[in-house]
C-alpha cells in the first residue's frame, strides 16, 4: 500500500527551475532515499513534502488526501533536520515533548511517548541536559526522539547524518535503520552519500539537476544502473565509463565479434565497467599504472588504457612502481553499454555481444 | 627592540584607562564624601571629619523624593513593557515576513536613529498638547516608546535565529505567533535583557523632555526633581544637593555592581557596545 504519492512535481524559484516534474510514490513502512549530488533538488523535495516550501506544480497525496497546500503542522509529518534544529534554551525533555506540548495531547500520554522514546533511543539519562552538553550523535538521537513521539504516519530526514564522523555515522545508520524497521516508521531520507543509500534503503531514488535519473532497489541500482550517470554514482570506486576506442574493442575482437555491431559500438555506445569486476589479465589490453593505494584488504589501482583513466581494485598486493605497465581484462557478461548520446542504458547492445 | 615598544604601548593604555576611570570617578566619590559629612566639610577634605546622615534627613524632607522615587519607576516600566512589546513586534515582521513597501519603512524607522531626541522637542510638545496628555507620566513615556534603536537591535537578533529552529516548530505545528514566543523570544534573551538596561539607565538619567512636559510634583521623575531641588533659586547647599544626588543614582548603581556578570555577558553577547 502506497503511503505518499508525489505527482508531477515541479518547483521554480523565479525564472530557474530547480525541480521538474517529479513523480514516485513510498510504500507504508518503507525507507526511501532521495539521493544526488548537492543541487539536485532532493532537498526541495522533501521541504515540498514538508510544505516549508510551495510546490510551482503538481500535487502531494498521503493516505489519499491531498496535501499539496496544507500548512507543514497539519500534514502529520515529523521531520529530522542536518543541524537536529534542537531549541538551545530547552532541556532535552523539553526538545522532545516541543510539538505535543504545541499540540495540546495530554500530559500522561506525553509521559507514556517520552519514556518510550527515551528507551527505545538510549536517553533515559540525558533528559535533564541541554543540548550544548550533549554530543553530536546524542543530539542526533533527540532530534530522532522529537520524531519519534509524535508518531505521525511519515517522517522525513534531511541529510541527518552528514555532521556526525566516520564511525558514528555508519553507527547511527544501522540505529536509524534498525529503529525504522523495529517501528514499522515510513521515513523519506534524502543523502549525498551513497553508502547511506545502498545499505539503508528499501527503494532508492537518484536524482540529477531537478530530474529523477533512476528509482529502484539498491541492488537495481548496482546490477542495471539505467544511466551512465547512475552507474557512475552507486558503488565505491565509482564504476569506469569508457569511450570504446580501438584498443578497447580489441578486447571483444578475440570473441570473433560481429564488425558491424563493433563498429555500431564505437560510434554509438559508453561502456561502463565496475572497477570489482577487473581483474589482472594476462591476455588482457596493456595499461600504464598511474597510482596504487594499498588499503590491506584490497588494492586501488589508477591506471590507463590510451588516455582513458581506468580504475580497479584487486585483492592482492601488487608490488608494482606508478608507470609500470600491466594488462587487464574482464568479462563481458559484467559489461553495462550505455548509448554515448541520451546516456541511457541500451540492453539490446549488450545482449547481441553477449551472444 | 620589538618587546620594548609592545611593553611602552600596553602600559600607556593602562595608564590611559586608569586615568579616564579616574577621571569618572572622582565627582561620584566627591557626591559621596559630601553627601556623608557636615556641611562644613564639604570642600574641606579632612580625614577626620565625622561621618553623618543628616544630610539625607533634611534632603528628604525638603523634597517629596517618595513621590519622585515612585514616578521614574513607573515611567522606567512602563517605556520598557511598552518598547518590549512594540519592538518586538515589529523586528519580527520586519525579520519573517515579506510585505509591500518592508525596506521603505525600514529605511525610515532607520531615519529615526539618526536624529537627536531634542530636535522634537517643540513637536512633541505640541502633539502632547494636543493629546491632551501634558504633564502626566505617560506623556514622558510616549515619544520614546516605538524606538527605532530597539527595532534594529531585536530586528538583527531575530535575524542571527537559524531558519531550521523556525522549520522545526514549523512542522510541529506551531503558529506565528506560538513561534515568536517559544522560540525568538527564549533565543534573543540576552538582547532583552541588555536593551532593558540600556533603557532603564537612559530613561532614569533621562532629563531634558521630562523638564519640558511635566510641571506638577505628581509626575515630575527624580532627575526634573533633583534638578529643582539644587536650582540656585533655592539655595546652594553642597551637602543636601549631593545627598539627594547619592539616594538617586544608588538604585542604578547598586543594580549595575549587582548583575555586573550578567551585564557585561549579556552586551558581549547581543554585541552592543
Amino acid at each position: 500500500m502506497s503511503k505518499l504519492f508525489v505527482k508531477h512535481l515541479s518547483k521554480s524559484w523565479g525564472d530557474t527551475e530547480v525541480l521538474h516534474d517529479i513523480s514516485f510514490n513510498c510504500k507504508q513502512g518503507s525507507l526511501l532515499v532521495l539521493l544526488g549530488p548537492s543541487g539536485c533538488g532532493k532537498s526541495t523535495t522533501l521541504r515540498l513534502i514538508a510544505g516549508l516550501e510551495d510546490p510551482s506544480q503538481g500535487s502531494i497525496m498521503m493516505d489519499e488526501k491531498e496535501i499539496t497546500h496544507l500548512v507543514p503542522g497539519k500534514r502529520g509529518i515529523a521531520m529530522v533536520f542536518q543541524n537536529y534544529a534542537l531549541f538551545p534554551h530547552l532541556s532535552v525533555v523539553e526538545n522532545i515533548l516541543f510539538g505535543l506540548k504545541a499540540r495540546k495531547i495530554k500530559k500522561d500520554e506525553q509521559q507514556k511517548r517520552l519514556k518510550y522514546a527515551a528507551s527505545v533511543l538510549g536517553l533515559s539519562d540525558l533528559l535533564d541536559r541541554r543540548p550544548s552538553q550533549l554530543s553530536g550523535g546524542q543530539r542526533q538521537r533527540v532530534a530522532l526522539g522529537r520524531a519519534i513521539v509524535y508518531q505521525s504516519s511519515i517522517c522525513l530526514m534531511d541529510e541527518p547524518l552528514s555532521n556526525l564522523d566516520a564511525k558514528l555515522r555508519q553507527e547511527m545508520r544501522q540505529e536509524i535503520r534498525s529503529l525504522q524497521q523495529r517501528l514499522g516508521i515510513t521515513m523519506i531520507y534524502v543523502t549525498h552519500d551513497q553508502t547511506e543509500a545502498m545499505t539503508m534503503a528499501d527503494q532508492i531514488i537518484l536524482m540529477k539537476d531537478g530530474e529523477i535519473e533512476q528509482i529502484g532497489t539498491p541492488e537495481e541500482l548496482y546490477k542495471t544502473p539505467a544511466t551512465a550517470y547512475s552507474g557512475n554514482f552507486i558503488g565505491t570506486p565509482p564504476m569506469n565509463i569508457l569511450r570504446p576506442d580501438q584498443k578497447i574493442l580489441s578486447a571483444f575482437e578475440s570473441r570473433k565479434m560481429d564488425q558491424e555491431l563493433l563498429s555500431k559500438i564505437e560510434k554509438q555506445c559508453l561502456i561502463g565497467v565496475r572497477p570489482e569486476h577487473i581483474q589482472l589479465d594476462e591476455t588482457g589490453i596493456p595499461a600504464t599504472i598511474n597510482t596504487i593505494e594499498y588499503l590491506g584488504s584490497e588494492t586501488l589501482i589508477a591506471c590507463q588504457i590510451e588516455n582513458q583513466p581506468i580504475l580497479f581494485t584487486t585483492p592482492n598486493k601488487l608490488n608494482m612502481a606508478p608507470g609500470g605497465a600491466i594488462k587487464i581484462g574482464w568479462g563481458v557478461k559484467n559489461l553495462h553499454v550505455f548509448d554515448a548520446k541520451s546516456g541511457k542504458r541500451d540492453d539490446s547492445v549488450y545482449h547481441q555481444l553477449l551472444n | 627592540m620589538k618587546r620594548r615598544t609592545f611593553y611602552f604601548s600596553e602600559s600607556l593604555e593602562t595608564t590611559a584607562a586608569w586615568l579616564m576611570g579616574a577621571i569618572w570617578l572622582m565627582p561620584v566619590l566627591y557626591a559621596f564624601w559630601s553627601a556623608f559629612h557636615p556641611a562644613e566639610y564639604s570642600t574641606h577634605l579632612v580625614l577626620s571629619a565625622p561621618l553623618t546622615l543628616e544630610n539625607f534627613y533634611r534632603a528628604w524632607e525638603q523634597a517629596p523624593f517618595v513621590r519622585y522615587f515612585l514616578n521614574t519607576f513607573l515611567l522606567v516600566t512602563i517605556i520598557l513593557i511598552a518598547q518590549y512589546i512594540l519592538c518586538t513586534l515589529a523586528a519580527y515582521s520586519f525579520a519573517r515576513f515579506e510585505f509591500r513597501g518592508k525596506s521603505i519603512i525600514f529605511s525610515i524607522i532607520l531615519l529615526q536613529l539618526m536624529i537627536m531626541p531634542e530636535v522634537l522637542l517643540v513637536e512633541n510638545y505640541q502633539t502632547i498638547g494636543k493629546l491632551g496628555l501634558s504633564d502626566t507620566i505617560t506623556a514622558i513615556g510616549l515619544p520614546y516608546m516605538a524606538s527605532a534603536f530597539g527595532i534594529f537591535l531585536l530586528r538583527q537578533t531575530f535575524k542571527t535565529i537559524p531558519t531550521e529552529l523556525v522549520e522545526a516548530a514549523r512542522v510541529e505545528g506551531v503558529s506565528s505567533v506560538g513561534i515568536l514566543l517559544k522560540v525568538y523570544i527564549p533565543l534573543a534573551r540576552p538582547t532583552y535583557i541588555a536593551y532593558g538596561l540600556v533603557s532603564i539607565s537612559y530613561h532614569w538619567n533621562n532629563f531634558l523632555w521630562p523638564l519640558v512636559i511635566t510641571n506638577s510634583v505628581e509626575s515630575r521623575p527624580l532627575t526634573v526633581g533633583l534638578a529643582i531641588f539644587g536650582a540656585p533659586e533655592s539655595g546652594v547647599d553642597w551637602s543636601i544637593i549631593t545627598a539627594a544626588t547619592v539616594m538617586t543614582m544608588t538604585p542604578l548603581l547598586a543594580a549595575f555592581l549587582l548583575f555586573q556578570r550578567q551585564f557585561v555577558q549579556s552586551f558581549m553577547r547581543s554585541g552592543i557596545k
